[in-house]
């Protein structure tokens, strides 16, 4: 029974971890070609997902509609923090869009507390209220949407970037931008369109966690920029396939930890997990282990 | 001049004799109150309303010919309403600031987190000289931990007791429903009320009305996924489940009740979930819930008030009408103590209103009179309310 109910939580976790992973993409994939941390990425795509519920106010839409509209909305805020924090930025200056993307996440957060005076808001969902029962293991059907959806975005993501001529020169200006450009590569549109698409699959992921939890409240930002952050850095630096791994692996041991010693621990169990990886790993999950010289 | 010309002026002369005999222009004097409460960040509806609230009592009681001075003279109140971002050093900062200044008393703030390092370095005693804490007297509305008023003689609240309204309802329960035998409890770990409210509060008096308490499961304030903790709920098979948790969490663990199939007999709220707030996030998932509120628009004077706050765009709850009685409780103290609200006599004004405030055995308020504590606190009259459809319906007014 015991083990049982140890592995609902870690299968409920590793769910839930899908959402991790899309938004750990993101963060990752604007690593990988600008090489620079945007702070505001999970900010922007829960604001997208509180965008989306606008069309509510005006007409009875369905939660797929929703969830597509928190993408489109996220894509223009990813625009949007493209042209403010980095576009006309000084290269020489790196800690310039960093800053800049933090003083654009505390904007978001503040935006969203003013436009909904900090309440929370429910959020549409599909197959809130299925459980699939297997003997004594149960399945929320909500959020194996989630997961499939989740899924779904980040397949997306890697054939875009692998099956395209986009994704070739993403690709290219992330090894190699000089190179890139004296082949013809339009680094500001690439960097732009990585913004865009980083921002559209954002916006889908926050409408997820939306939709997980039934509700968008401005306290969510924090946690998932730091989940976030987290994810990017187990994950490995510029490395999607980490962030997927990382995402699914870091939401299966938050409910680990949390079984086994309780909510009051688990985020020090998850923090020290960074810690062995920065420590151990730096490179994260994919990348062959080295000294820490 | 001309006939329509003198009669207009004649009108003027009249409409201005009738308005001055009402007292409206006979408002010299500005007495000063500093209102403070998070706008920023989560807890930003709590700063809207308390200040809508506050800014309407205030209005209501100028047109109605302000407040009477010590001197004889009419004074008009005067609101100024900061923001402490729910953030104890912002807190603090607001309130040195607000004792720099001419303000006679200050209303908030609204989070515990804030009220207890806050009251903090006022001054402990009163004339105590060797003390030099802040000499202003703070009038809590919002803050509702247990106990807090003690820290210091300069601080004062007109918030529920907790422990009053849990010790009644959980009577009541045990009356109505003897065959209800044990509470199962769920607590938002990191909020200090939300905290207080279950190990202080709900915890004791449930076994005081002599249900087992099976324990409780934990969550903290931005957790989004609560399947382990409503596992470990169900598992406990209690007949009543207690809630300490604000709105955003209190709406995913009864949703996450409602798809695991667990279904208590009863579910009990914390004192701020009986808020708006709650209704939104998930009115079919609380329906039944039993919440204690110091609050319901059950009087002509709570519909009043609550109707003036809805001019001043703010909702009327528990913690927004505590702003509004304590705006008219302190018209009452400036008017007892004879408060002259002239540049001169801030620190003596200030002075004369933390006296009149610890002399108050009792106080009206907008469910009817509530009773000074010696440590500083009221215990105010209040209600148990039911979400039923969509909205907090009054079940059961205890008797006093």
């Amino acid at each position: 029974m015991w083990a049982l109910e140890l592995l609902q939580a870690v299968f409920d976790g590793l769910l839930f971890g899908a959402t991790y992973a899309v938004i750990g993409i993101g963060f990752t994939l604007i690593f990988g070609v600008m090489h620079k941390i945007n702070m505001a990425y999970a900010a922007a795509s829960l604001a997208g997902a509180y965008a989306a519920l606008l069309i509510l106010q005006f007409v009875q839409a369905p939660a797929l509609v929703v969830f597509l509209l928190a993408g489109v909305a996220g894509g223009a805020l990813g625009l949007v923090i493209y042209l403010c924090c980095f576009r006309f930025m000084p290269l020489a200056a790196p800690l310039a869009p960093l800053m800049a993307t933090i003083g654009m996440l505390m904007l978001i957060d503040e935006a969203i507390v003013h436009a909904t005076e900090g309440m929370p808001l429910p959020y549409p969902a599909l197959f809130d209220d299925v459980m699939l029962q297997l003997g004594e293991f149960t399945l929320r059907g909500d959020l194996l949407l989630v997961f499939g959806v989740s899924i779904a975005c980040m397949g997306l993501m890697l054939a875009l970037l692998y099956r395209t001529r986009l994704g070739l020169a993403t690709r290219a200006v992330a090894q190699q931008p000089v190179a890139a450009q004296l082949c013809g590569v339009r680094l500001t549109r690439v960097n732009a369109l990585t913004f865009v698409l980083t921002g559209l699959f954002g916006g889908i992921a926050g409408a997820m966690i939306g939709a997980s939890v039934g509700t968008l409240s401005p306290l969510l930002i924090l946690p998932v920029t730091i989940k976030g952050l987290i994810i990017t850095v187990i994950g490995g630096l510029g490395s999607i396939p980490g962030a997927i791994v990382a995402g699914l692996l870091v939401g299966a041991c938050e409910n680990l930890f949390q079984f086994l010693r309780g909510v009051t621990e688990r985020d020090i169990y998850v923090m020290l997990l960074l810690f062995v990886f920065l420590v151990f790993r730096p490179g994260g999950i994919f990348t062959p282990g080295r000294g820490r010289d | 001049m001309n006939l329509r010309s003198t009669t207009l002026l004649f009108a003027c002369t009249a409409a201005a004799v009738a308005v001055a005999g009402t007292g409206a222009f006979a408002q010299d004097r500005v007495v000063k109150i500093a209102g403070f409460n998070g706008k920023t960040g989560v807890g930003r509806s709590f700063g809207l309303n308390a200040e809508a609230a506050m800014f309407a009592a205030a209005d209501t009681i100028n047109r109605s010919g302000g407040v009477k001075l010590g001197d004889g003279a009419r004074g008009r109140i005067e609101v100024t309403f900061y923001d402490d971002r729910c953030n104890a050093e912002e807190g603090i900062s607001v309130i040195r600031r607000v004792a720099s200044g001419d303000a006679v008393v200050a209303i908030g703030p609204g989070c515990s987190n804030v009220a207890e390092p806050l009251y903090g370095i006022l001054q402990k005693k009163v004339g105590d000289a060797s003390d030099s804490g802040l000499q202003m007297p703070v009038f809590t509305d919002g803050a509702i931990k247990v106990g807090l008023a003690r820290i210091s003689e300069w601080a004062f609240r007109n918030v529920p007791n907790e422990q009053e309204m849990y010790k009644a309802l959980f009577a009541w329960l045990r009356a109505e429903h003897p065959d209800l035998q044990t509470v199962y409890g769920g607590v938002e770990e990191d909020f200090a009320h939300s905290r207080s409210t279950w190990y202080a509060v709900m915890k004791e008096r449930a076994k005081e009305a002599g249900f087992e308490v099976k324990g409780e499961t934990k969550w903290l304030l931005a957790d989004t996924n609560f399947a382990t903790q409503v596992r470990e709920l169900k598992a406990a098979k209690a007949d009543i489940v207690a809630l300490a948790a604000h709105p955003f969490t209190a709406c995913g663990v009864l949703k996450e009740m409602r798809r695991q199939s667990v279904k208590p007999k009863v579910i009990v709220g914390l004192t701020s979930a009986s808020s708006l707030e709650t209704l939104r996030g998930c009115a079919a998932q609380a329906e039944g819930t039993y919440i204690p509120t110091s609050y319901a628009p059950v009087t002509k004077e709570a519909s009043a008030a609550a109707e003036a706050t809805a001019r001043f765009n703010g909702n009327a709850d528990l913690h927004s009408m505590g702003a509004w009685e304590n705006v008219y409780i302190i018209k009452q103290v400036i008017e007892s103590e004879g408060v002259l609200a002239k540049p001169d006599t801030v620190a003596a004004d200030r002075r004369k209103i933390r006296d009149g405030l610890a002399k108050l055995k009792e106080t009206d308020g907008l469910l009817g009179k509530s009773v000074r504590t010696p440590d500083r606190e009221a215990i105010k009259p209040f209600v148990f309310v039911q979400a039923s459809a969509g909205h907090w319906k009054v079940a059961h007014t205890p008797a006093r």
